[in-house]
């Protein structure tokens, strides 16, 4: 649709082919076998990590990150009653696993709307009264002390090696019904996450929306517990958002990059437990998760950490350039020689420490000749750009002040930028003969 | 008076916790009308707007849009919320918001396609904010967010708009911007009520007021209604200086 | 600590005999009920103002990651030459307050970074925490008695078994030379290994020496029977001293603060503003949660533990709105809770049910294979119990429950739709449009309310002669205006919308 867009997919094609090269690149480090089995893990974990990451995003938008972790622990009981009523088939388990969640929701729902306990106090007596549940019902089970009952630890560390290939076909089926829904009410979710009052007063029906984006969540998180368990889900489903919120400024791109984030994740930790004996998959998982928000968070162009401290230096840098040049003119002036030599203790002691590298950066462009005795004069150009930012400055002012009486176009006052290229010709011309 | 009324509110009462928040309103919006809607804080002035797009529960009364009930006439209401009540951090573009507005009558599983855009253009560059476009949201300030939320209630092209403290803390520009806009409304024939604060530049943006506390204490033509005994009774003692804002303020 | 318990002894000694307490200490029912009380109370005071601050999913956090704390210190100190690493080292203790409180300063600067929102960065910190601790500990199974269910439940039947022995009397050391009447003597053959011989080989050869010379402490002495008489020794649970301490400690810490806590956590500005420093106090609230989580480890698991600190305090919250009221409230429940969960836990379900029956019940409808042995970990059933009081308070409370609400929320929307009635005849009567907004059977529409309803509180209000109809329009009558004046001045002194604007 525009420039921007199409550079951001661009970003999100090259962090799918750094992350598609991730996996055969540390299988050859790992020095891993390939079979059967680890094809069939991988792919369990990077369906269940994409489906994650793609919806998780939806609950870090709507900063509920935290009710996630409180359904994931309360989906536990659910789990445990299903396997005691129907037996370890995976499909009954994530329907119970599922309902467990949704009377959790419904729960934190009421204790906030009913008694004076806030969201957070809420989800902490439901998270841990249900999780003791889900223990409770899971010792019981037990104890029973039969075969069947192998694999229900899964449920609260996670252990991808229990995925089996049917099992991975179910996710899938499940993780595409929620992916068509998502896209057939794509307009409306996008709507309800970012101004719910807006939807409503354009005749959505809001309830029945939340509802189902909040179902999807719920299909995220039951899906992901046998990946990550109930412990550790959480990170599962909010970190691939945090991490892809990093890298772009669009709804669309956002969920594609948290899908790929997710898979990466999901994949990585559901190989690495898969070398291992006894490592459960939840914690490997995470730490792969957690580490891409790291990469983000540092990474990323525009809101990263690094481009900020680099863009701040810059920034402060070319300022102090301009004013140690503007400085030097004023100087020049003042002695009524547009090339009087400025005494470069001077300009440090205007300036700071900052003063030096500008003028070496300034003699670099040619815009001052140095001197002996560490004195600075301009050069023609330097003159010229002196002049040049003078003038700038001055247009700038008066821009600000009498911009709206003139009745000129507005445009954000930037005064480092030049007037000229934002304001029409007519603008200036006016604002230059103002006096 | 035999012209329906753009918003007609009969004996409207809102209670929250069987606390009420408005108390038997009465309220009448003649088509074409910049009426302003002012009030000390926790008068009910957001609650009248919530309540009168039917986002909240009446304890009792009946709202009415050109003589239709709420749920009818969504296609003849524009709303601009409060800046504060969205995350302007959110992933979207400020396009990308304005066309939020045509969602609405666009219905379920459709896009917004060419005709959608060419409508969010056109409300971006009658707003004075077509140069923002594809900026995300995140990177406004307070003024331009402000002018984002206007042009996406622009492009729902209604009858009557309902707008929650549009000038609250925008910088002089965007005041103007909007000023502009309500009289292009208003000779367009739109309706617009507007929560305000600012009591000294009610006489000079709006032809009709609503004085409220919980109750209607005065509703109608600034001229008439807007006197110092009117506010007084609005504001009690808590608006120091009433009497000086009055004699400077009012015709 | 060895100082302190056996003061303890000393103290429990006045009220209860030797073998008795013995008893006590060695069983593992009564020791687990000790210890399970104590987590309850130590946590319930911190939980009370992590409540009230609404940092309950801090609190759940900082549960979690102390395991790293505890999983680093002990690397830490089995990597350190001369230092001892046992699970018991009050190191661990150190780096768990540590990690606590790191878990709160990092979730602080990510936040700060305004690159994620603050329910986000919790929500990526704990978890990463607690997976590298629980990765370290899958690789250290063989060395330290941890493992995921011990993380996830603790161990709170068993802390009897991890018991400091206190010796009260004949504890004497004994030492037994060769000349002691008591050593006795062998004969081993010198030369054997060296010829590659057996004993009965002509050429072995012989010396004799002590068999069971050497140091024996008392206890040891008496098992190989060298002394005539028993030594007496008490044998008390570590847990239960540290649950102690940390009770001990969390109880000073709020008696000490008390006001400090109280304003800062309901007007933190105004705190700051005395120079109460409520940031250094919220800081100290974590290391307390820490500290307390870390001790109650062992019992209790790292991610039950949770429930101990919120719960309680939710529930007394529920019943009282006074701080002092829940302080006191919140310990005891939590105590309540333990005792009747640890009995819940071996199938006795508050004395009203017995699990047994009730699973054989269930075994004959629903079919359990006949399995209906009630076997559960003792701190997930104390939790439940926690639950389960606080769904009582949630339904029975006077101030805020489902049950009470209900009635008086049906009484009050009643009054209020009265009030309202009575408003509307007050404000439309005597002007021009009185006849239409007044005339009774078309007050409905004006309501927006269904005529049934109208004619039921038009009744009522005619029932207790606040209004009277005059040809088909409504009228206050004297009783009516009265009550509307004073609802208008009740609502005139607090009628501000909670929705705010």
């Amino acid at each position: 649709m525009s420039l921007a867009g199409g550079r951001n997919w661009r970003t999100v094609a090259v962090l799918l082919a750094l992350s598609l090269a991730v996996i055969p690149l540390s299988l050859a480090l790992g020095n891993i076998r390939v079979d059967y089995t680890l094809v069939t893990v991988a792919a369990g974990g990077a369906v269940l990590g994409i489906v994650c990451g793609v919806l998780g995003s939806f609950a870090v938008l709507r900063q509920q990150s935290l009710l996630g972790d409180a359904l994931s622990h309360a989906a536990l009981p659910g789990v445990a009653l299903a396997f005691l009523l129907a037996g370890r088939e995976l499909g009954w388990l994530l329907l119970g696993a599922g309902i467990a969640s949704w009377l959790g929701v419904l729960l934190i729902n009421s204790l906030v709307r009913r008694t004076r306990l806030k969201q957070d106090a809420a989800m902490g007596v439901v998270l841990t009264a249900f999780f003791a549940l889900g223990i409770t019902l899971l010792t019981y089970i037990q104890s029973r002390n039969d075969a069947s009952q192998a694999g229900l630890d899964q449920f609260i560390f996670g252990q991808a090696a229990a995925i089996r290939r049917q099992d991975v076909v179910l996710i899938s089926a499940v993780g595409l019904a929620a992916f068509l829904v998502l896209i057939a009410l794509w307009k409306e979710f996008k709507l309800i996450t970012f101004d719910p009052a807006f939807a409503q007063a354009n005749g959505f029906p809001l309830r029945l929306l939340d509802v189902t984006l909040s179902t999807l969540i719920v299909i995220a998180i039951v899906l992901g517990l046998q990946l990550a368990g109930v412990v550790l889900m959480v990170g599962l489903l909010i970190a691939p958002a945090v991490a892809a919120r990093q890298w772009t400024r669009q709804l669309d791109q956002m969920l594609a990059l948290a899908g790929i984030f997710g898979g990466l994740a999901g994949a990585g930790g559901a190989i690495f437990s898969g070398l291992q004996q006894g490592l459960p998959t939840g914690p490997l998982i995470i730490v792969v998760a957690v580490a891409i928000v790291a990469l983000s968070i540092s990474l990323a162009p525009e809101r990263g950490l690094l481009w900020r401290a680099w863009r701040q230096r810059r920034d402060r840098q070319r300022f102090a350039a301009q004013q140690v040049l503007q400085d030097i003119h004023r100087h020049a002036t003042q002695h009524r020689d547009p090339r009087y030599p400025a005494p470069g203790g001077m300009l440090v002691a205007l300036r700071g420490t900052l003063a030096r590298p500008a003028l070496r950066q300034l003699q670099r462009e040619g815009l001052l000749q140095a001197g002996a005795d560490d004195d600075w004069t301009l050069s023609e150009r330097g003159l010229e750009r002196a002049r040049e930012a003078a003038r700038n400055q001055l247009l700038w002012e008066r821009y600000r002040q009498f911009g709206e009486e003139l009745g000129l176009p507005s445009v954000t006052v930037d005064t480092q930028q030049p007037i000229d290229r934002l304001l029409p010709a007519t603008a200036l011309t006016r604002l230059e003969t103002l006096d | 008076m035999n012209q329906t009324p753009a918003l007609h509110i009969e004996d409207l009462t809102v209670a929250f916790d069987s606390r009420p928040a408005l108390w038997d309103v009465d309220l009448v919006v003649p088509e074409g009308v910049l009426m302003a809607v002012v009030g000390p804080n926790g008068a009910g002035k957001t609650t009248l707007v919530r309540a009168a797009l039917d986002l909240i529960p009446r304890a009792a009364g009946s709202v009415r849009i050109f003589g239709e009930s709420v749920a009818r006439a969504r296609g003849l209401t524009g709303y601009v919320p409060q800046r504060s009540s969205v995350d302007w951090d959110f992933p979207t573009t400020v396009q990308d918001v304005v066309m939020m507005g045509l969602y609405g009558r666009l219905g379920w599983l459709r896009r917004p396609g060419a005709a959608e855009r060419l409508r969010t253009r056109q409300a971006l560059e009658q707003i004075g904010i077509a140069d923002l476009a594809t900026r995300q949201i995140s990177q406004l300030s307070g003024g331009q967010q402000q002018r984002t939320f206007l042009a996406r209630a622009l492009v729902q092209d209604a009858r009557v708009y309902f707008m929650d403290e549009p000038f609250a803390a925008v910088d002089a520009i965007t005041e103007r911007a909007i000023v502009t806009l309500l009289q292009e409304l208003r000779a367009r024939g739109r309706t617009v009520v507007v929560v305000h604060h600012d009591l000294q530049s009610v006489p000079d943006y709006f032809d009709q007021v609503t004085l409220l506390n919980v109750e209607v204490i005065a509703s109608g033509p600034t001229a008439e209604v807007y006197s110092e005994d009117n506010l007084r009774r609005t504001f009690g003692g808590r608006v120091a200086g009433i009497a000086r804002l009055t004699e400077e303020a009012l015709p | 600590m060895a100082i302190l318990e056996a003061l303890l002894i000393d103290l429990t000694l006045r009220v209860t005999d030797l073998q008795r307490l013995n008893a006590i200490l060695g069983d593992p029912q009564t020791s687990a009920l000790i210890t399970g009380a104590l987590v309850a109370f130590a946590a319930a005071l911190p939980g009370t103002f992590l409540l009230l601050r609404k940092l309950a999913m801090t609190t759940d956090a900082i549960s979690h990651t102390v395991l790293l704390g505890i999983v680093l210190a002990f690397l830490l100190l089995a990597a350190l030459p001369g230092l001892e690493a046992d699970l018991n080292s009050p190191w661990l203790i150190l780096g768990a307050a540590l990690a606590g409180v790191a878990t709160v300063l990092l979730t602080g600067a990510i936040q700060r970074s305004g690159l994620v929102k603050e329910d986000a960065a919790l929500g990526l910190v704990f978890p990463l925490l607690f997976a590298i601790a629980i990765i370290l500990i899958s690789r250290l199974t063989d060395d330290v008695h941890l493992d995921s269910d011990a993380v996830i439940l603790g161990e709170i039947g068993v802390v009897w078994a991890d018991a400091r022995s206190h010796c009260l009397q004949d504890c004497d050391e004994v030492h037994i030379t060769p000349d002691d009447p008591r050593a006795e003597t062998g004969r081993r053959c010198t030369n054997c290994a060296e010829l590659d011989i057996g004993p009965r080989d002509p050429a072995a050869e012989f010396e004799e020496y002590c068999v069971n010379c050497g140091r024996y402490t008392a206890a040891e002495a008496w098992r190989a029977r060298l002394v005539s008489r028993a030594p007496t020794q008490v044998f008390w649970p570590r847990a239960i001293t540290s649950m102690l301490l940390v009770a001990l400690l969390n109880l000073a810490f709020i008696l000490l603060f008390y006001k400090e806590l109280k304003l800062g956590t309901f007007d933190p500005a105004l705190a700051a503003a005395l120079g109460l420093r409520p940031a250094l106090l919220n800081t100290a609230l974590m290391v307390l949660v820490s500290i307390t989580a870390v001790a109650a480890f062992d019992a209790v698991g790292s991610v039950l533990v949770v429930a101990f600190f919120i719960i309680p305090p939710a529930t007394a919250w529920l019943l009282s709105d006074r701080l002092a009221h829940i302080l006191l409230l919140a310990p005891l429940g939590g105590v309540l809770a333990s005792l009747t969960g640890y009995e819940f836990s071996r199938g006795n379900l508050l004395g009203i049910a017995q699990m047994r029956d009730l699973l054989l019940l269930l075994d004959k409808t629903i079919g359990l294979d006949g399995f209906i042995e009630w076997n559960t970990s003792i701190s997930a059933a104390i939790v439940l119990m926690m639950f389960l009081f606080f769904l009582l308070a949630w339904v029975f409370s006077p101030r805020q429950g489902l049950l009470l609400s209900l009635l008086q929320h049906r009484a009050r929307r009643q009054h209020f739709a009265e009030q309202l009635l009575l408003g509307h005849v007050h404000h439309h009567q005597g002007t021009a449009e009185a006849a239409s907004e007044l005339a009774q059977d078309r007050l409905h529409l004006h309501l927006g309310w269904t005529p049934r309803r109208t004619q039921r509180v038009l009744m009522r209000l005619r029932l207790r002669d606040l209004v009277a109809s005059e040809d088909g329009a409504l009228q206050l009558t004297a009783r009516g205006e009265r009550s509307v004046r004073r609802f208008m001045a009740l609502r005139g002194a607090g009628g501000a919308s909670p929705a705010g604007d």
